[in-house]
C-alpha cells in the first residue's frame, strides 16, 4: 500500500512571509503555496474549497499581532479561522486541519518547515474520512 | 380557439408548503386556472401519472417542482416531468439548495435508518424491521422507492431552467414567475425569479443600524427580548439578512424574527454560509485568542444556522448525481 502523503494548501501574506526572496523560486520548491496581498484577503469559500478540491490541511501565514500592512487583515483572518473551525467538524474535517501560524519570515525559509510540521500532524489524523 | 398551455405542478422531497403557497394566490389562482390547463397537481387535484407519460415531450410549458430529491420515486418524477416540459422551474428553497430536509446530510443513510426505525425512544421494534425496496409477501413482489445515501437538489439531477427560492416564496412571485413564463418575458436561463439585492437593502431596520457594528457575544432571539426596530446584528443576534436574497418581502423581519437565509444567496455567489461566515467574523470586536473562542462558543450550533436551507448545495455538502442513481 502507498504511504499516505497528506496535501497542504498553504495561504501566505507577502508583507510578512518570503518577500526577500524570488516568488517564482520559493514557489518552485513548495508545492500548493498561494501568497496573497494579505492574509485577511482569504476569504472563507478560499479555504473551504481548498479542502472541496481535496487538500487534507489548510495552513495560513499571517503577520503577528499589530504589524499588518493594512491595518488588521491577520486579525480579521484569526476571527475566520476560529469561526471556520467550529463549522468544519460536522463535515467531517478535523478542526485541527485548518491552523494559521502568525510570526514573520522575510527570506520564507520557515514556510517548507511548517508545511512539514503540518503534514506530520495530519499524518497521524490520516486521510478526511468524508466529502 | 388555440389550446391553454399546461402546467404541471409537484411536490418532491417537500412538506406541500410551496403548493400552499401557490393556493395562496387566492384570487389570482382563478384567473390562472381559466389562462392555463393544469394536467398534473397531486395536493389539489386527482390525475393519472400514465397520462403524463403518455404525453410528447415538451409539451407542457412549465413545471412547477418543489422539495429535494432523497429517493428513487424523486428522482423518477423529476426526469418525467423534465423530459415532457418545455421549461421547469425549481420552486422553494428544497428544490433550489436542498432545504431543511438537506440537514439530513450531515448524518449517514445508516444513523438516520438506525434512530428512526431502531433508537428513537418512542420506537418498539424488537424484530429489527427495516424498510427495505423489495419484500416477498405471499408470492406477491411489494417495493418501496429508494432511500438514497444523500439529499439532493434539484438541479443535481435534472436541468433546472428557472428558480424561485424561498420557504416558500411569496404568493407575489409565484404569481409573477407564472406570468413570465406563460409571457415569454424570461431573464436568461437559469436565473432566479426574484430581486437581485441583499435583504439588509431593503430591511426597514437597517435605517437605525449604527454605523460601526461591534459584537462582543452572540445572543438567540428567544432570549432576549428584541427592540422591533433595531438591527438584529446589531444586538448581537444572528441574522442572515447580509448573504441572503431580498424579495421575501421580510415576514420574518417584521414579526422581530431573524432572518434564517431562506433565499439563499444574491446573484454571483456561489454560496451564502461562507460570505456570512466572513461577515459575522469581521463584525465580532474581541481581542485576546480566548476571547474570540469564547464569543464564538457562544453560537449554538452555528452549523445549523448558517446551513439551515443550504447544506447539499454547499461547497462541502454537494454531490453531483452520479452512477447510483441512475436506473
Amino acid at each position: 500500500m502507498e504511504a499516505y502523503n497528506p496535501k497542504v494548501v498553504c495561504f501566505s501574506c507577502n508583507f510578512g512571509w518570503g518577500y526577500l526572496n524570488n516568488e517564482e523560486t520559493l514557489g518552485a520548491t513548495i508545492l500548493n503555496w498561494i501568497p496573497v496581498a494579505c492574509s485577511g484577503k482569504i476569504d472563507t469559500h478560499h479555504i473551504l474549497k481548498a479542502f472541496k478540491a481535496g487538500a487534507d490541511g489548510v495552513l495560513i501565514l499571517g503577520c503577528p499581532e499589530g504589524h499588518c500592512h493594512f491595518q488588521d487583515g491577520n486579525y480579521q483572518t484569526r476571527k475566520k479561522v476560529c469561526l471556520i473551525q467550529k463549522v468544519l467538524g460536522a463535515f467531517g474535517i478535523e478542526p485541527e486541519r485548518l491552523d494559521m501560524e502568525m510570526a514573520i519570515d522575510p527570506e520564507g525559509k520557515k514556510i517548507p518547515q511548517l508545511i512539514a510540521r503540518m503534514k506530520n500532524d495530519l499524518a497521524k489524523l490520516g486521510p478526511v474520512k468524508r466529502i | 380557439m388555440a389550446e391553454k398551455p399546461k402546467i404541471a405542478i409537484y411536490g418532491l422531497g417537500a412538506c406541500a408548503g410551496c403548493d400552499q403557497a401557490i393556493i395562496d394566490l387566492n384570487e389570482v389562482m382563478l384567473q390562472v386556472a381559466d389562462a392555463v390547463d393544469i394536467v398534473l397537481w397531486p395536493l389539489a387535484m386527482d390525475f393519472k401519472y400514465s397520462r403524463i407519460q403518455a404525453m410528447q415531450d415538451g409539451e407542457i410549458a412549465l413545471s412547477i417542482l418543489s422539495g429535494s430529491v432523497r429517493n428513487a420515486d424523486h428522482q423518477k418524477m423529476a426526469e418525467l416531468l423534465r423530459k415532457k416540459s418545455k421549461i421547469v422551474l425549481a420552486m422553494g428553497a428544497c428544490a433550489c439548495f436542498g432545504g431543511v430536509s438537506g440537514l439530513a446530510n450531515f448524518c449517514g443513510k445508516e444513523d438516520i435508518f438506525n434512530w428512526v426505525y431502531r433508537n428513537a425512544p418512542t420506537v418498539i421494534n424488537p424484530t429489527g424491521c427495516f424498510p427495505q425496496p423489495e419484500t416477498d409477501l405471499n408470492g406477491y413482489k411489494l417495493t418501496l422507492p429508494e432511500f438514497f445515501e444523500h439529499v439532493f437538489t434539484l438541479d443535481q439531477v435534472i436541468d433546472v431552467d428557472y428558480y424561485l427560492p424561498g420557504c416558500p416564496p411569496p404568493p407575489e412571485l409565484i404569481g409573477n414567475a407564472i406570468v413570465a413564463t406563460l409571457a415569454g418575458d424570461l431573464p436568461p436561463k437559469g436565473s432566479a425569479l426574484a430581486p437581485r439585492k441583499a435583504l439588509c437593502d431593503t430591511c426597514p431596520r437597517n435605517l437605525r443600524k449604527p454605523n460601526r457594528m461591534e459584537i462582543r457575544s452572540f445572543r438567540r432571539i428567544h432570549e432576549v427580548e428584541a427592540d422591533p426596530d433595531e438591527c438584529f446584528l446589531a444586538a448581537g443576534i444572528i441574522c442572515l439578512g447580509p448573504a441572503t436574497r431580498s424579495g421575501c418581502g421580510e415576514t420574518c423581519i417584521r414579526i422581530n424574527v431573524p432572518c434564517r437565509g431562506c433565499f439563499g444567496p444574491v446573484p454571483g455567489v456561489m454560496e451564502s454560509a461562507p460570505k456570512f461566515l466572513s461577515t459575522l467574523s469581521s463584525l465580532l470586536v474581541v481581542e485576546r485568542d480566548d476571547e474570540i473562542k469564547e464569543a464564538i462558543d457562544s453560537i449554538d450550533d452555528p452549523v445549523g444556522y448558517l446551513y439551515r436551507f443550504s447544506q447539499p448545495s454547499s461547497i462541502l455538502g454537494q454531490k453531483i448525481a452520479k452512477k447510483g442513481l441512475e436506473n
